[in-house]
């Protein structure tokens, strides 16, 4: 446990600069909040620190809440989490993008892996990834109609006559 | 030379000859359009040496052309749906459909995904369901067996009256096996 | 495309977007040579993360379950895990023997059915005959513990279904014994049979700084020499109490992940047998709440493949919010599709093999396409009997 301890210590003092926030939800987890345009920096500075690797990039949907009485409406986002672990490990790099403002930079220059994390990001969920190096679905089908994406809340299936045509 | 033209008793006995042919030496195509595996491995299971059905004469082999039975597993997603199709078409008549597993029959665990057409029989005619998830190599070969016992008597196979508790208590072959030409 | 070999770049997909057919890998060739790669994932795409948000905490185990047949106890396990980290629920230690012996025995039917499906991609039928017909053993306790020879369903939230016996734990210690024997067997095979080695030594070679500038994980990472195993890293269930030694290899090549598979294989009949001998008493599950708080957990589980990982969210309610997978294969691919770069087509089946990617082998399609002119589409059982050929 110590190993892991100081491995999130370590990490914790390099993203400093760059964190909006940080937060520790597990004992083996280091939360770091990162403004969209600090990403690719964040990630830059992972890799030179030989943190780990990139385990996995998650998507999170948070559609838009209910509009209130009186108060401005809220746009809904799509929160994106870069997974890296070391050992036991775990640090996350955490980004919120609004819909209409859904971009990111490709990290797949600075760590191959990435490639189809994000390929899987931009057609599940719609994230406008630039610089990625493919065109065209990964997971859907060819013809799966466009601005579609499976993981946001708001899409809700097909019912059953166009399934079976 | 006279013309080959086949009367009804010479087709009839041709007819006998293939039947048995089919019956005593079936040649399958296996398919997977998008199942876990699970019932893939118990299918290939039954090609190794403890249940070894290739001593009854069943070959499992590669080409659609060359096919009597598809052995097809899995909710039948969408990428698949067209290969799977272009398979039966590609084989040729008369051809058997056997769906093995859950997933076969309705999609199984995955029914109501949105990337699934959902059983087999949703795009093909089924002549035999095997239930299972996955069924044992054992119900596969059972199930293999029942649409040869069918073929010998020259019609395809009948719907099983099965009582359990739960669904309706009836095991159905295909349900477009009506409109399908033999 | 670049040949520097910092840098990985993929070629694009189709030339011509309306004649593109749905193959599973595309490559390019000049002459024999692979010049480009480039996969489409997806065959097997279900909606599975999607279906698991409408579904309950309890019916999802169900469906983690079957993501994939050959592992489908670690998907499980690994699903039961984050959610009870989520509830605050620890399962109690004999549950957590139990779920590591299922687990151990999972990894021993996976890598021998890997062996299997590896050697008839070589054109090897007998080892592959052999071998799985060694693997009914396993299976067959398998079955003897759980009632399923595939998806064994071991896991409850908060615990497991059902007990080891010690009727049960004699029967398991005679298979593992058979076993055992069988994979010196395999063992030696592996080193010894020339033909195998000719298809298999200096194939698809990665370096150790390649393998962790790509992202490998698994026996395909350790084979390079990469000592990368969570059971060891970050040890869930009674890993801490029965450790498992990390078996790696130098080579780095084809060759070297038999070895692992075959090694880890002996390792997993170790670990099992030490449980057995020192199964913990007690209960066999927890309460757990009905509605699990909400919040996020992360749990890794060493999968036969390599690390796989789930992430959970919940947000207060008796559904989840999100469950993501990242299966091991996943990361694995990009290895394939930079490796292939350089060798010969006809290396292409035993390559891919190799990473044991987790799908179907009968009906994968492959489009290849020299130079200019338009794919070619060809099955994968004549890419299987193109390389077989190329070699003979």
């Amino acid at each position: 446990m110590a190993s892991t301890i100081g491995a999130l210590g370590a990490v914790e003092a390099v993203l400093e600069p760059l964190a909006v926030s940080f937060n520790r939800p597990q004992p083996e987890r280091l939360d770091a909040v990162i403004r969209p345009d600090d990403l690719l920096t964040a990630v830059r500075t992972m890799v030179n620190e030989s943190w780990g690797f990139l385990s996995a990039i998650v998507g999170l949907d948070h559609p838009a809440p209910a509009p209130v009485e009186g108060e401005a409406e809220v746009e809904g986002s799509i929160e994106v989490l870069y997974t890296f672990c070391k050992g036991a490990a775990i640090a996350i790099l955490r980004t919120t993008l609004p819909y209409s403002q859904a971009v990111l930079p490709t990290i797949s220059g600075l760590l191959p892996a990435a490639m189809l994390y994000e390929w899987e990001l931009r057609e599940m969920f719609g994230v406008e990834v630039i610089g990625l190096p493919v065109t065209g679905h990964l997971i859907l089908a060819d013809d799966w109609p466009d601005g579609l994406y499976p993981l946001r809340k708001s899409f809700v299936g097909f019912n059953g006559e166009e399934k079976s045509q | 030379m006279v013309a080959q033209t086949l009367d009804s008793s010479w087709q009839g006995v041709l007819a006998k000859v293939k039947n048995w042919a089919r019956i005593n030496s079936p040649w399958a195509i296996h398919f997977n359009s998008g199942s876990c595996n699970g019932c893939d491995i118990q299918i290939l299971a039954t090609l190794t040496p403890r249940y070894d059905v290739e001593r009854f004469g069943i070959k499992l082999q590669g080409s659609p052309r060359h096919a009597d039975v598809l052995i097809c597993t899995g909710p039948v997603t969408m990428q698949a749906r067209d290969a799977l199709l272009r398979t039966y078409e590609q084989m040729p008549d008369p051809k058997f459909v056997i769906a093995v597993g859950s997933c076969g029959l309705s999609g199984g665990v995955f029914h109501g995904c949105y990337n699934i057409v959902g059983g087999i029989n949703e795009l093909l005619p089924v002549d035999v369901f095997v239930p299972g998830c996955p069924p044992r190599p054992e119900g596969i070969i059972y199930g293999v067996a029942v649409l040869l016992g069918a073929l010998k008597s020259g019609k395809r196979p009948e719907p099983i009256q099965w009582s359990g508790t739960g669904l309706d208590g009836v095991l159905h072959t295909g349900s477009k096996l009506e409109d399908h030409h033999g | 495309m670049s040949a520097d070999t910092n840098k990985f770049v993929i070629p694009i997909g189709p030339q011509h977007p309306a004649l593109k057919e749905p193959a599973n890998f595309e490559f390019w060739v000049d002459g024999e040579t692979v010049t480009g790669a480039s996969v489409r994932l997806g065959y097997v795409h279900r909606g599975i993360e999607k279906g698991a948000e409408a579904r309950t905490w309890v019916q999802n185990l169900y469906l983690m379950e079957r993501i994939c047949g050959i592992c489908s106890h670690v998907h499980a396990t690994a699903y039961t895990l984050g959610v009870e980290k989520l509830a605050g629920v620890e399962a109690p230690p004999r549950a957590q023997a139990i779920r590591q012996i299922m687990g151990e025995l999972e990894r021993i039917h996976s890598h021998m059915l890997w062996l299997g499906v590896a050697a008839h991609e070589g054109g090897f039928d007998s080892l592959f005959m052999y071998s799985w017909r060694d693997r009914e053993t396993v299976m067959d306790l398998l079955e003897k513990i759980s009632g399923n020879k595939v998806h064994y369903s071991a896991n409850l939230l908060g615990g497991v279904k059902f007990d080891i016996t010690p009727e049960l734990a004699a029967e398991i210690h005679k298979g593992l014994e058979f076993l055992d024997e069988r994979n010196r067997f395999y063992l030696k095979v592996v080193n010894q049979d020339e033909t195998f080695i000719g298809r298999t030594r200096g194939i698809g070679t990665m370096t150790a700084e390649r393998a962790n500038f790509l992202g490998a994980i698994g026996p395909t990472a350790r084979a390079s020499g990469v000592a990368h195993d969570i059971r060891v890293d970050a040890p869930y269930l009674k890993y801490s109490e029965f450790p498992i030694k990390v078996e790696t290899h130098t080579s780095g090549d084809l060759h070297g992940r038999f070895i692992v598979r075959i090694n880890e294989t002996f390792e997993s009949i170790r670990v099992i047998r030490e449980i057995l001998d020192h199964l913990p008493p007690g209960e066999l599950t927890a309460r757990m709440p009905r509605r699990i708080p909400a919040g996020e957990a992360i749990s890794r589980v060493e999968a036969p493949r390599g690390e796989l990982l789930y992430f959970v969210a919940s947000n207060g309610s008796d559904k989840p919010e999100r469950v993501k997978v990242r299966t091991p294969s996943l990361c694995n691919w990009s290895t394939v599709l930079s490796l292939a770069i350089g060798l010969k087509l006809a290396d292409m089946p035993m390559l891919l093999t190799g990473i044991d990617p987790c799908f179907s082998c009968n009906d994968r399609s492959v489009s290849v396409k020299r130079g200019t002119q338009d794919s070619s589409m060809w099955s994968w059982e004549k890419l299987r009997q193109y390389g077989i050929e190329y070699y003979r």
